[in-house]
């Protein structure tokens, strides 16, 4: 299935024939890197999220003000950019460790 | 409403287009350069030209319109559209890189072996496709009727011809440059108006503080508006109105009805009963509403509320700037209304047919996720301005609310606020703009449809054995089709708002795609026969229930059925809150009732999951 690029390790050949071995690595990969995407996407759907059930909640949340301009708008507007992107770096630096991790754990 | 300064800038940004792309393709000499750009663009360059594709009209035009329309509740949108981004990326970017399929079908047959699959998944990507092109359409048709004062159906039909043409002609995508100069063009014609516009508040808290300043809309100075037999116009406050000659109009004096939802807002009912008058000049209209019976130039004076046209909620400044106002809040189910249009949106952006192909120029998984993350970098930075253009709309340019033109705002703004030079030097940035948006999203759709047409349905299905030159035929025949079948849809759409339509393709996308993608990545144990019925059960759900509504403006019998039952007419408009859990349950339902995983599913989880630098990686489609 898989091209042959090196001359692969015990474990690395246990990944490409997809031995049992080979298997619990894979989910163990898997599992850790499903983790990290479901924790940044959760985080995200709980932030965003909020602010509507916040305002049904409390209908005075939409007439707070930061210089002049309507909370809500500047929470929505201007400040979910920010954190968004700082949210996507936080996971593409984990994902990409995880990655690392397991390549160095493997690596003959 | 002609401005040559407009049509300057459509012309220029159309050369620039062209020119461009003949530049670019001296550079790219095989099939390969050409659809994935070798695979070795920079993550940069790459998220570029992702955000350039990715803005769309509905960014560039409809989120200005719908918040000077509609105020608040709008602002998901453009959050929708960054943070559906941020779920492409933690879900999708980087396995599917590795993997090497490009498009959805491709996935759909690579994963689960299954040609049945593909022609599925190809159906669907047609359905997504064509009402993704409806919004650009209309976005096209309202550009060139403002800039060149054109009838909505040319504008439609020129911009038909001029996409299907560089298209067929050979394309634009794959060609980075292209799309990377579009998002900058995007980007300036975007900021640079609105700093502008800023300077008579001093800052966007200054705009705030004018809008909350006054509860209704009413224009700094005299304008005149042009009114045709047959509009109808909401009159909250008694007016004067000077007009250029007599004319006839029917009055129905009295409250103004509310605007009535069928889970969206619908237009009033057309006017009858009331009296026919005659109206002179310095005639005072009743608050109530209005039909005109002949075409006539309407003079509002300076200060007074403006009428409403019979599309546009009328809507005091108290509930525009709150949460669950106009949009939200007449529906009968603020929450529910707000939490599935977020759901559609955020769980859309993977299943549009023109954005997975990108990632594909990417040499790794690696840059997969850091182009993804850098466009949401890009499209964010886009994004904190639209907005702005609908509230400083709803300030200097109210008279939009009367014609319903407030889509329009961002093109018709500039002109209305700054001085005569500057207004036009700025209309034709925005215009140039907009031309960039939708041609850059409606060629990257019709490629993906043309794809779909003549690769999947033509070369694999009709014709195995047709030759390479027939097969080019194909494609630029189903260019062709789709670019015509867009264009006669699109007229039929002038009166539905760019955002809303875009947030059925949305909610279509995410009801199929969006399980299909996030389950065949994550879970072993999906099953061919789990994946195909959950993406059709949810992908035809949602279809039909968006199909309803559309067709509940034109029946009164339907619509006076939703409107007495509101929690349905909100699932039915907008579905994705019931078709995303839907499509999931029958997905795994049927593979566990049945657990007959596709052959090599192992050797696909290794290609999908194992980091590259291994050396495992198989691309599925070879160089």
């Amino acid at each position: 299935m898989a091209v042959h690029r090196r001359v692969p390790g015990g474990e690395l050949r246990d990944l490409e024939e997809q031995t049992p071995v080979g298997e619990i690595f894979l989910g163990a990969l898997m599992r850790r890197q499903l983790a990290l995407s479901l924790r940044v996407a959760l985080t995200l759907v709980a932030v965003l999220g909020a602010q509507p059930l916040l305002a049904w909640l409390w209908p005075g949340y939409g007439r707070l003000q930061v210089f002049g301009i309507p909370l809500p708008w500047v929470v929505l507007g201007a400040a979910s950019y920010p954190f968004m992107i700082a949210l996507g770096l936080y996971y593409v630096r984990h994902a990409e460790r995880i990655d690392d991790e397991f390549s160095e754990l493997l690596e003959p | 409403m002609t401005s040559p300064a407009a049509v300057l800038g459509l012309v220029a940004m159309l050369v620039a287009t062209v020119a461009v792309g003949v530049f670019a393709r001296r550079f790219a000499h095989t099939t390969s350069d050409f659809l994935v750009a070798a695979r070795a663009v920079r993550p940069a360059a790459n998220a570029a030209a992702i955000s350039g594709e990715y803005l769309s009209a509905a960014s560039f035009l409809g989120i200005a319109g719908l918040v000077m329309k509609y105020g608040y509740d709008v602002l998901w949108y453009p959050v929708g559209y960054a943070a559906g981004y941020l779920v492409l990326l933690v879900f999708i970017a980087g396995p599917l890189r590795r993997f090497g399929a490009y498009t959805i079908p491709d996935f759909a047959e690579g994963r689960f072996n299954s040609p049945v699959f593909r022609r599925l998944a190809v159906g669907l990507v047609i359905v997504v496709g064509l009402f993704y092109t409806l919004p650009q359409m209309k976005a096209a048709g309202i550009t060139l009727a403002s800039a060149a004062g054109v009838p909505y159906a040319a504008g439609v039909g020129v911009t038909a011809v001029v996409v299907v043409t560089i298209v067929a002609a050979g394309g634009m995508r794959g060609v980075t440059l292209v799309q990377a100069m579009q998002f900058a063009v995007k980007l300036f014609a975007i900021t640079v108006p609105v700093f502008v516009l800023l300077v008579d508040f001093g800052s966007p808290s200054g705009a705030f503080t004018a809008v909350a300043g006054a509860q209704t809309a009413s224009p700094p100075g005299p304008v005149t508006v042009p009114v045709a037999a047959g509009d109808e116009w909401q009159v909250a406050q008694p007016v004067t109105v000077q007009l250029d000659h007599r004319t006839t109009v029917r009055l129905l004096p009295g409250a103004v009805p509310r605007a009535s939802y069928v889970g969206v807002p619908q237009p009033l009912p057309p006017l009858t009963g009331g009296t026919v008058t005659a109206l002179a000049s310095g005639d005072r209209l009743p608050a109530g509403q209005v039909r005109w019976e002949q075409t006539a130039r309407v003079g509002l004076p300076a200060g007074a509320p403006v009428p409403y046209g019979a599309q546009t909620p009328l809507s005091p400044t108290s509930s525009w700037l709150q949460p669950f106002g106009p949009l939200a809040g007449g529906s009968g189910q603020p929450l529910l209304f707000t939490y599935s249009l977020i759901v559609a949106i955020l769980c859309g952006t993977m299943g549009l047919p023109h954005i997975l192909v990108r990632f594909y120029t990417n040499p790794d998984a690696r840059s997969a996720r850091r182009t993804a993350w850098l466009v949401l970098v890009l499209v964010g930075l886009f994004y904190l301005w639209p907005p702005l253009y609908g509230v400083i709309g709803r300030l200097r340019a109210p008279e939009l609310y009367t014609g319903d033109l407030t889509d329009s705002v961002v093109l018709l703004l500039p002109r209305q606020v700054a001085p005569h030079l500057i207004g036009d030097t700025l209309s034709a940035i925005t215009a140039a703009g907009a031309f960039a948006a939708f041609t850059a999203t409606l060629s990257g759709l019709l490629i993906s449809l043309a794809g779909a047409l003549g690769h999947d349905i033509y070369g694999r299905w009709l014709r195995p054995d047709a030759s390479g030159p027939a097969r080019s035929r194909a494609f630029r025949a189903s260019a062709l089709g789709a670019g015509a079948a867009a264009a006669l849809l699109g007229l039929l759409v002038e009166n539905f708002d760019i955002s809303v339509l875009v947030g059925w393709a949305f909610a279509i996308a995410a009801s199929s795609f969006f399980p299909l993608l996030v389950l065949g990545i994550w879970w072993r144990g999906l099953t061919t026969a789990g994946a195909a019925l959950g993406t059709a059960v949810g992908g035809v759900a949602a279809t039909l229930a968006i199909v309803t509504t559309m067709l509940a403006a034109a029946s009164p019998e339907l619509s006076a059925l939703l409107i007495r039952s509101s929690g349905l007419a909100v699932v039915l408009a907008q579905p994705a809150i019931v078709t995303i859990p839907l499509a999931f349950a029958v997905m795994v339902l049927v593979s566990r009732a049945a657990p007959r995983t596709p052959a090599g599913v192992a050797a696909k989880l290794v290609q999908l999951h194992i980091p590259d630098r291994l050396g495992l990686r198989r691309d599925y489609i070879p160089d």
